[in-house]
């Protein structure tokens, strides 16, 4: 089969055409003498070869050509993580700033260059860059802050326009490259210093500005060189000649190839002038490697090694990258700091020599350290789970070769503090907890901001760095108790039969199918109490009792409020869907809580704020939006439920890693055989979903309450926030009540609760501190589970 | 030493006054660093209990701080000046006919003080000059949402929804959101 295609059957129009002259040569080569016939033979061959060339120059001159406008055009898109806002009350820790700044690039150290800061204990200086964002430009600044208390304070700007709140140059966190993993940032010829191009003339050639494409003086000078040296020492190549090779990426040596390049070259300067290809060397020029990615162009270069811009590169940056141009990996700056410091000073002598720095200059800059930054300022898969996420939602409205060469820059809503936090809770947590179960213990994360549905950090497994399953998105794993908040929602919605202390019945009972099938749900811990108030039921998760409500105002009811707060995929029919034998993925439930978290206002999740093209215009606009789905006083209740589910409830256990102080409200989720860990809940600014599981489905020792809400916990102890404290909606009263006893009461009676009412469900008895009712029960109190 | 007892009693107290305000109405949204210093005066001991047993918190243990209670506030939180910033330069926008920048600005606010009713509000208006209606009135019924007892941001609120109804053509429903504002 190969060699069908390959090998002796190969057609190969050149070296057909060429040998067929030999042919004919052979007849005359025994009759010497006849010189008309060599003039002839000698002027027919010559005009073949005339035309064969003509005829590869015309091939060249398409293949460069083509080459050269595709290739300028093709640019990665960029990633960004949200911008950090900086205002006095903002909340951020030092140490999240400092983590932050990191991540933009920033660097410690004295100065006050762009992209320098300073910090003493919680005191910052911070020198900014400036970056154009598409509803404006945030300038350079220089800024003063403190942080205390988790909290900015004393903002000031020191230097540059004024303004109370200033956003950091947003961080970049990742790439959507070509297959062939080229990465550049493209810059244009006048953003270039001009000692920056000189320096590159001076070093790779001196003639750019007056040869035509090949220099055939500065070949032979190499060549003698080259020769005497006995070793290849010095490249005549122009710079239109590199960048017809780096065009072609390949190293050989051969004449062929080197005679193809010289032809290339000149076609290339005969299509474009001068600036234009040195405009596309400076930005096709390889520099170098991270991981798989190709660094290409100066202007990547500058960020890659030094964490700035091109145009604020000092002399002896400059000396660097263009002494990198003879071999980016053997004159490495992070790994073989000696050999290119030795070549940068090489370089900057070059530059003296020819004029462009003074003598002084040169030493002075000789002297200086490389000032390479540590490490490239991102990791392109620091973050694998969430760019998943993110690549998802931009499928929906981009093309992948759009978003692989356009240069697009996409605006997400990840904020890396609290990323940091999701993951550390994760991985930390799981190693405690792996002997709860025979096989690997897997996790999934999601937070997201409460009133605004962005989603703040993902964690796709318990390996963050791991870019493989993403089970925040992809594993749909049924949700136990976490569908409990939606039974209770559903019976709430009619407060003249269900208020938070109408008492349930927490009693066994079997239901029976039409096929003759029977039902038995049980208790978690198998024990039935009688009657309970509805908020207890809730808090305590007994399954009876919700069973018993969920049938009561019937599982379509429920399926409909599932559906209202964003479930798209099909529900079960079954009764048993009450007890969560719903399948949803940790991103599902995140997007169902959210309307529970707000006052019943489903706030669709985003990870994308914006996206814009290479220049900044804004091309599509994820923005906010906001659709009630319930009504506010009901939800009112759940929130006072859910609140209690982590004081008195199932969540309890959360206090022994978070402060008290700090108000939350969640529901813990298990299915059978501890196969499924779960939690959701809120404070006032996060809400946040953990799922602890084997991606077998194996079972576990665990509970939500042991899986996944030390996950929970140890993460919302790690993110400084706002407690969770709803507004009191319109038409909700609180009242003392007497929840066991389903009656009003007074403050500081015992057992009392201040608990919330829709206006006109409260109970119409009293009983006194002393236990004594002071009026009838209300008839619906009796009635109603007879 | 005694410094040092002194200024764990302080902050105990500190912890105390922090969660008796969570419980209270009227205190806006309550702030809780991570810690920072105050983490590292030491975490009174806690008792070790199994999920389903009643909680045991033992007085000398907790001195200061009560069992909490759910939380809940009367109105949504003031804004901060940096937010305030943000709205007026939204509305500065809004005026120059900039509806599209306006949003950009007011969504910032949206993040910095999302439990405000104001900034909805001035989505609303955004939106509404865009001419997106149901956007617009969904805004202005989450910023009603979060106006609680505040009868000035609830006046507001009701008229801007009146007037979005009014644009929807739902005369019956702007009139009973007139009727809400003019029995405040």
């Amino acid at each position: 089969m190969r060699c069908r295609i390959g090998g002796p059957f190969r057609y190969n129009p050149a070296m057909k055409k060429t040998a067929s002259p030999k042919k004919t040569s052979r007849k005359p080569s025994g009759k010497a003498g006849r010189k008309p016939w060599f003039w002839r033979l000698f002027i027919r061959v010559s005009l073949i070869g005339i035309v064969l060339l003509a005829g590869w120059m015309v091939y060249l001159d398409a293949v460069v050509t083509a080459r050269f406008e595709g290739r300028r055009f093709e640019v990665p898109s960029r990633v960004y993580a949200r911008p950090l806002e900086l205002y006095d009350g903002a909340s951020v820790s030092a140490g999240a700033l400092e983590r932050e700044l990191e991540l933009a690039g920033y660097r410690s150290g004295g100065g006050s260059a762009a992209g320098r800061y300073r910090r003493s204990g919680g005191q910052f200086v911070i020198n900014t860059r400036g970056f154009q964002f598409s509803d404006g430009e945030e300038p350079r600044r220089q800024l003063s802050l403190s942080i205390f208390g988790d909290r900015v304070e004393q903002f000031r700007v020191l230097s540059g326009p004024q303004s109370p709140i200033v956003r950091l140059e947003p961080a970049q966190i990742g790439g959507i490259y070509p297959a062939h993993k080229e990465d550049r940032v493209l810059v244009q010829l006048d953003e270039v210093p001009v000692l920056f191009r000189n320096t590159l003339m001076a070093v790779e050639d001196r003639q750019f500005y007056d040869h035509f494409g090949i220099a055939p003086l500065s070949i032979a000078r190499a060549m003698l060189a080259n020769i005497r040296a006995g070793e290849v020492v010095q490249g005549g190549s122009t710079l239109t000649q590199q960048l017809v090779k780096n065009f072609f990426l390949t190293r050989d040596q051969t004449l062929l190839r080197k005679g193809n390049e010289a032809l290339m070259s000149v076609l290339l300067e005969l299509h474009y002038d001068k600036d234009d290809i040195l405009e596309t060397y400076i930005n096709e020029v390889y520099v170098g490697q991270a991981g798989t990615r190709a660094i290409h162009g100066f202007g990547l270069a500058s960020q890659f090694y030094f964490g700035e811009s091109i145009a604020d590169l000092k002399a002896h940056q400059i000396a660097t990258l263009v002494g990198l141009v003879k071999g980016p990996s053997y004159y490495n700056p992070r790994r073989h700091p000696d050999r290119t410091r030795a070549r940068r000073n090489l370089v900057l002598g070059i530059m003296a020599e020819s004029g462009l720095i003074t003598e002084q200059e040169a030493s002075r800059a000789q002297g200086q350290p490389l000032g390479v930054t540590s490490q490239a300022s991102y990791s392109e898969n620091r973050y694998p789970a969430y760019i998943d996420l993110v690549r998802r939602h931009l499928a929906r409205d981009y093309r992948q070769e759009d978003l692989q060469s356009e240069g697009l820059r996409i605006f997400t809503t990840l904020n890396p503090a609290v990323q940091y936090a999701a993951e550390f809770a994760v991985s930390d947590t799981l190693k405690s907890i792996d002997d709860r179960s025979e096989g690997k213990l897997e996790s999934a994360m999601v937070v997201t901001s409460r009133d605004s549905g962005e989603v703040l950090a993902l964690v796709g497994g318990r390996d963050p760095q791991f870019a493989g399953f993403n089970r925040a998105v992809d594993a749909r794993r049924p949700i136990g108790s976490l569908v409990k908040p939606f039974i209770y929602l559903t019976a709430l919605q009619n407060p003249d039969k269900y208020t938070l202390v109408t008492p349930v019945e927490d009693k066994e009972f079997s239901l029976v199918f039409d096929d003759g099938r029977r039902w038995e749900p049980k208790n978690y811990d198998g024990e039935e109490r009688g009657e309970v108030p509805l908020h207890q039921a809730l808090s305590k998760s007994y399954n009876l009792p919700a069973v018993r409500v969920g049938l009561d105002v019937g599982v379509e009811a429920v399926k409909e409020t599932l559906r209202d707060f964003g479930v798209s995929g099909g529900i079960s029919e079954y009764p048993s869907m009450l007890l969560g034998s719903v399948s949803m993925t940790p991103v599902t439930v995140a997007q169902i809580y959210q309307g529970l978290a707000t006052s019943g206002f489903n706030t669709p999740l985003r990870t994308i704020r914006q996206v814009t093209d290479a220049r900044g215009e804004a091309l599509s606009r994820y923005n906010l939006k906001v659709d009630q789905v319930a009504d506010s006083a009901s939800v009112h209740l759940i929130q006072y439920a859910m609140q209690e589910v982590m004081q008195e409830g199932t969540g309890r256990s959360v206090y022994r890693t978070v402060p008290k102080a700090l108000a939350l409200a969640g529901k813990t989720g298990t299915t059978d055989d501890g196969r499924d860990s779960w939690f959701a809940g809120f404070s006032g600014d996060l809400l946040a979903v953990s799922w602890v599981g084997q991606d077998d489905n194996g079972p576990t020792s665990l509970t939500g309450a042991t899986g996944a809400l030390p996950v929970w916990s140890r993460f919302m102890s790690r993110v400084p926030q706002h407690g969770f404290s709803p507004v009191v909606p319109e038409g909700v009263d609180y009242h003392w009540v007497d929840s066991e006893r389903g009656a009003l009461t007074r403050e500081g009676c015992e057992g009392a609760r201040y608990m919330p009412f829709v206006v006109g469900s409260e109970p119409d008895t009293e009983v006194s501190c002393d236990g004594s009712f002071g009026r009838r029960l209300r008839g619906w109190f009796e009635g109603m589970f007879e | 030493m005694n410094s040092v007892i002194t200024k764990r009693i302080g902050l105990l107290l500190l912890a105390g006054t922090l969660s008796a305000c969570a419980t209270g109405p009227d205190g806006g949204s309550i702030y809780v660093p991570v810690g920072g210093q105050e983490s590292q005066a030491p975490e009174p001991p806690r008792v070790d209990v199994e999920p389903d047993e009643p909680r045991v918190e033992r007085k000398s243990e907790q001195p200061d701080v009560e069992p909490r209670t759910p939380s809940y506030q009367n109105e949504g939180d003031a804004l901060s000046p940096a937010a305030q910033s943000l709205i007026g330069e939204g509305e500065r926008l809004l005026a120059d006919g900039n509806p599209q920048g306006a949003i950009s600005q007011l969504e910032r606010a949206q993040r910095i003080a999302p439990r405000s009713a104001k900034v909805y509000f001035a989505l609303a208006e955004a939106y509404m000059d865009l001419g997106q209606l149901g956007t617009a009135e969904q805004f202005s019924l989450k910023g009603l949402s979060l106006a609680g007892t505040n009868v000035s941001a609830q006046r507001s609120g009701w008229l801007l929804l009146a007037e979005i109804r009014q644009a929807r053509g739902n005369v019956a429903g702007a009139d009973q959101a007139r009727e809400r504002a003019a029995r405040l």
